[in-house]
């Protein structure tokens, strides 16, 4: 469902010059998993994400979500997905109800069918008894599944998750993380992007670790448990990690 | 573009922005409840001081009463005028407020007069105390009134009449209506503050939906919708044009109900008649559409360029600044703009404003300003939806 073919995204930054963010990035997402992008701080996750959700252009390479080019047709791309991120912020002045309608509109949809798939999809999440308070008065977990509810109106195909737990208490992150292996399940091409690798054991069937813009390794974590002499996720990171800045 | 996108975002744009406790403040609390009180608290405040000082005895020292025994008699029976008698330093008295103002009358004023030459009289007053302002007015009348009966005297000695002294009169006639007079007056003031008015009432809005977006992060989830970049900075656009214009008006509607309050409590305004006909309307919308969509399309343009709510309100204080200059210029007197003085946007809307309220139509200053303003607001819409599209300027840190 998505192909990253050789993506290398550049930066020029008039005080550094060019940053080479991501590069030559190459990896497939399947319909029905969830893909984890691990690396720490700056390793270029979120470029990657943005490249892939059609917010930034990528430099060099291709990019194809769901059969369509994010260069040539972003948006069909956009139609195909749904985008989370830590830092993706809500109306305050608005309810969810109203957010919801709004972005169910901004993607094409008819009134009818946004009202048809916000029932379902409050009910799923269990927002029903907020759905008409405006979005400054709720708690930081009803923002989430605000959120959420917001990126899935449209019923996307492929889900974009840049470091969705972020910031939340361990309660709503659960919940979060209960959301996306519920999407899975229902044949949902999930990438999802953290640098908790707890998350990543429990949630991704695919893993890539990335570091200073290259991939370093992926496959599932059975795999990369039998290529360490660790099996715990954190020693393997480090592990190719530091493997990772010997050989450069 | 389609314009069922452009109206979603200025819809969601405009709900969001009355919802804001900020803008009712701004927008409907200040003009039209804190202004007329303002303006009635003034005005009540100064006819009482007013009223206070037209009512009070105004008390005067009469240095050489017994050379002008005449005069001081005709002050004397004013109603309105108290002469003390003091052996204490008048001017200190003068200083302190006790007495409000003080007449010296030379030695030699009576020898003077009857010799048929100037008298001269001195009045000592303080021109910032109100009462003592009142005080020398009230003398100067007795003293005119007095020097007249002295000229009569005098012509009568020469077997002169009155006339004499007028040998020609003057008969002006003001042809100027009540609503040109008040049109005029209007003209002057009233360009410059429909130009604050608008950039005032944009400046908010505009800062709160481009950069405001950026802060709160909720761009990014416009930007991966269906909606065009040139469709999300169009709608943003109209709801900033649309806010700014009502803003506006409810500042001129605040400012005309407190200007009339103030002034009615202060004692009533004549003369005060506005007409203005259609035609005018329609035309001063024709230069106000223009504007409205200039000040919305920089502001969006440099909303979006800035990082965040604040450095986008330190971009926009210099662009205001320069704004109130241009619709400074316009309320000198007498300034005429030339042909390509036209182009230049704000001043130009100003004088146009300003003729048009005068009443007079100059149709290729109206065309000039509308062309002018409207290639630089649709240059700026481009220049915003370039931004737009860049991702340094959106995801800047």
């Amino acid at each position: 469902m998505i192909q990253v073919e050789g993506l290398t995204k550049i930066f020029h930054d008039k005080k550094r010059g060019k940053i080479l963010a991501v590069n030559n990035l190459k990896f497939n997402c399947l319909k029905g998993q969830v893909f984890g992008l691990l690396g720490p701080n700056g390793a270029g996750k979120t470029t990657t994400l943005r490249a892939l959700a059609t917010m930034i252009l990528p430099t060099k390479g291709k990019i194809t979500v769901n059969g369509y080019d994010v260069v040539k047709e972003a948006s069909k791309v956009r139609r195909q997905i749904g985008f989370l991120s830590s830092e993706t912020g809500l109306y305050d002045r608005f309810t969810p109800r109203e957010t919801v309608m709004f972005f169910g509109r901004i993607n094409g949809m008819k009134d009818k069918d946004i009202k048809k798939r916000t029932a379902e999809i409050f009910h799923n999440l269990d927002m029903e008894n907020f759905q008409d308070v405006r979005v400054n008065k709720l708690s930081t977990g009803m923002k989430q599944k605000l959120s959420i509810a917001r990126s899935i109106i449209h019923d996307p195909p492929v889900l974009i998750l840049d470091e969705p737990t972020v910031g939340l208490d361990i309660i709503t992150a659960k919940t979060v993380i209960e959301y996306v292996k519920r999407f899975r399940d229902q044949g949902k091409c999930i990438i999802y992007s953290t640098h908790i690798m707890r998350e990543a054991e429990k949630l991704c069937d695919m893993i890539a670790i990335i570091h200073q813009g290259n991939l370093i390794v992926q496959g599932t974590l059975e795999e990369l448990k039998k290529n360490s002499s660790s099996d715990d996720l954190e020693e393997i990171f480090f592990e190719l990690i530091n493997q990772g800045e010997n050989l450069e | 573009m389609n314009w069922k996108n452009i109206k979603l975002i200025f819809i969601k744009e405009l709900v969001g922005t009355i919802r804001d406790k900020r803008t009712i403040i701004a927008m409907i609390i200040i003009p039209l409840i804190f202004y007329p009180l303002l303006f009635t608290g003034i005005g009540y405040f100064n006819k009482m001081g007013s009223i206070k000082s037209e009512e009070t005895n105004s008390k005067i020292m009469i240095y050489g009463m017994e050379f002008a025994p005449q005069l001081v008699k005709h002050l004397q029976d004013s109603e309105k005028i108290e002469i003390l008698t003091t052996k204490d330093d008048p001017s200190f008295k003068l200083h302190n407020g006790d007495i409000q103002a003080v007449l010296v009358i030379p030695s030699d004023f009576k020898y003077k007069t009857e010799q048929e030459e100037s008298g001269k009289i001195i009045l000592k007053y303080d021109a910032t105390e109100a009462k003592s302002r009142i005080a020398q007015k009230r003398v100067n009348q007795i003293i005119e009134k007095y020097k007249g009966e002295i000229i009569l005297q005098r012509l009568s000695r020469l077997d002169l009449k009155e006339e004499f002294l007028n040998p020609l009169i003057l008969q002006e006639e003001n042809i100027a209506t009540a609503e040109k007079i008040t049109g005029s007056f209007l003209a002057v003031l009233l360009p410059y503050l429909i130009i604050i008015l608008i950039f005032a009432g944009a400046m908010h809005t505009a800062v709160d939906i481009t950069a405001g977006e950026k802060e709160r992060g909720t761009i990014a989830t416009l930007l991966v919708s269906q909606i065009s970049r040139l469709e999300i900075v169009l709608g943003k656009c109209f709801a900033i044009m649309l806010i700014s214009f009502i803003g506006m008006v409810l500042g001129l509607l605040g400012l005309a109900l407190a200007f009339l309050l103030g002034a009615s409590v202060a004692g009533g305004i004549e003369g005060v008649n506005f007409g203005i006909s259609i035609n005018t309307i329609f035309l001063l919308f024709l230069v106000l559409f223009p504007l409205v969509g200039l000040a919305s399309a920089v502001l969006v343009m440099v909303g979006i360029f800035a990082r965040n709510i604040r450095e986008a309100s330190s971009y926009i204080t210099p662009i205001y600044m320069l704004t109130v200059f241009l619709g400074v210029i316009s309320i000198s007197q007498g300034m005429e703009l030339s042909g390509k003085m036209f182009l230049v946007p704000v001043l130009n809307s100003s004088f146009v404003l300003k003729e048009l309220l005068m009443g007079k139509i100059y149709w290729d200053h109206i065309l000039t300003t509308f062309i002018a303003n409207m290639v630089i607001a649709g240059l700026a819409l481009l220049g915003a939806t370039r931004l737009f599209s860049k991702e340094e300027v959106l995801f800047r840190s």
